[in-house]
């Protein structure tokens, strides 16, 4: 899995590449408790390139979630894959997480 | 970072839920595991899911599960109508009215099932099995891990309105959908760390015409948004890794759609394959 961060003013994006599982989540969830450790809680995670997501990866997103949240910010997703939004809709996440289309749009939804 | 690897072999469980014909997408992903040699611990399975799930567990091969699931889930099963129930529901003052109802005279699919699994006990099978139903009084999860498979399995696809609720000892049981359409807390409650599981959401009625198939959407709304809760309920509660393996269909899947039961087996054994790469990363090498 590959994590690249970019930060636009006041969010940050954080763009995910592979499969988002138990191999995976730890270095997730570091990157996201990174960012909010360091005051950016408005989070977007682009994931245009993410093809899978298990139980591991559910939990880390759930933890993201709350920690952002808790800071008076969100994690909020753009560009999520078929394969993964159905896994996302089956957990229930697509009732609690905003999601966008796509990256521009979910950094724009921070502005309201 | 690397997943944590336990200091003993994770224990694999396959659950496979409700979905009829669906189900049979689990024959490709057994086919898969065999090919890869990725051992199976347990089998849990529910509704349709437990036809296959008694199939595999007994060992069969796929073409062997295959051949058994043609024979005995035909159009036929459903023709001959259970008339005296008809008139108990219109008339139940008249004929009278109990909780044993169902549309369809359930001889024939019993006569199937006692020709496709025979004598066979729960606890013969080659791999644990674990086939769940509902309890029609209290609606609680009934699990059946020993005892006649035929008994389990009838309860266990007692589809509501379709065939009567199966009695098993004092319990009188109706489909395990009801209580979870993917029972994958069985599984973590057996002790599995990997599970792998399939399950499908039962479909929605594009016409409503009749007042079956009215009742039949308010199954599925709800059964639909079990399936949900149940699942996030058991991502956040388990200690290891569910994987989900959801397979896709291009063409609508009927109830008795037995031909399309080949393409229903590439498909599950193409989403099979894709986590093949992961699984082989939480299991270990695949042995010498």
């Amino acid at each position: 899995m590959d994590i690249r961060i970019e930060r636009r003013e006041r969010v940050s994006v954080i763009a995910v590449e592979g499969s988002v599982d138990g191999a995976t989540a730890p270095a997730l969830v570091a990157s996201f408790r990174e960012e909010v450790l360091g005051g950016m809680v408005r989070i977007v995670g682009d994931f245009s390139g993410v093809d899978y997501t298990s139980s591991a990866g559910l939990r880390a997103l759930l933890e993201t979630v709350k920690e952002t949240r808790q800071r008076g910010g969100d994690l909020r997703l753009a560009s999520v894959q078929p394969d993964v939004w159905r896994v996302l809709d089956l957990a229930g996440f697509t009732g609690i997480l905003k999601l966008y289309g796509d990256t521009d749009a979910a950094v724009a939804s921070f502005a309201g | 970072m690397e997943a944590e690897v336990p200091s003993r072999r994770s224990r694999i469980a396959v659950v496979i839920g409700s979905g009829s014909v669906k189900c049979a997408a689990a024959i490709g992903l057994f086919k898969v595991l065999q090919r890869e040699g990725i051992p199976v611990d347990m089998v849990v399975g529910c509704s349709g899911g437990a036809i296959y799930a008694a199939f595999l567990a007994l060992g069969h091969d796929a073409a062997t599960a295959e051949k058994k699931t043609r024979e005995l889930w035909t159009r036929d099963i459903t023709h001959r109508r259970n008339t005296r129930a008809l008139l108990r529901a219109i008339l139940p003052q008249v004929f009278g009215f109990d909780e044993r109802f169902g549309l369809v005279d359930d001889r024939r699919v019993l006569e199937r099932l006692r020709d496709g699994l025979g004598d066979s006990r729960i606890e013969d099978a080659r791999i644990p099995l674990h086939l769940t139903a509902t309890d029609f009084h209290t609606g609680e999860q009934v699990v059946f891990s020993r005892g006649p498979l035929v008994e389990a399995v009838r309860a266990s696809i007692a589809i509501p309105y379709i065939f009567e609720p199966w009695r098993v000892g004092d319990r009188l049981l109706v489909d395990g959908f009801l209580s979870d359409p993917m029972p994958i807390g069985v599984a973590i409650r057996e002790g599995a760390d990997v599970i792998i599981t399939m399950g499908f959401e039962s479909p929605y009625q594009t016409k409503v015409t009749s007042a079956l198939r009215f009742a039949f959407q308010i199954s599925s709304i709800t059964s639909n948004n079990l399936l949900k809760a149940n699942y996030a309920f058991h991502n956040l509660a388990h200690h290891h890794e569910i994987l989900p393996i959801l397979p896709q269909f291009q063409h609508k899947i009927h109830l008795f759609d037995t031909d399309k039961i080949p393409y229903v087996i590439e498909e599950g054994e193409r989403a099979a394959e894709k986590q093949i790469p992961y699984l082989r990363g939480l299991v270990g090498p695949r042995p010498a």
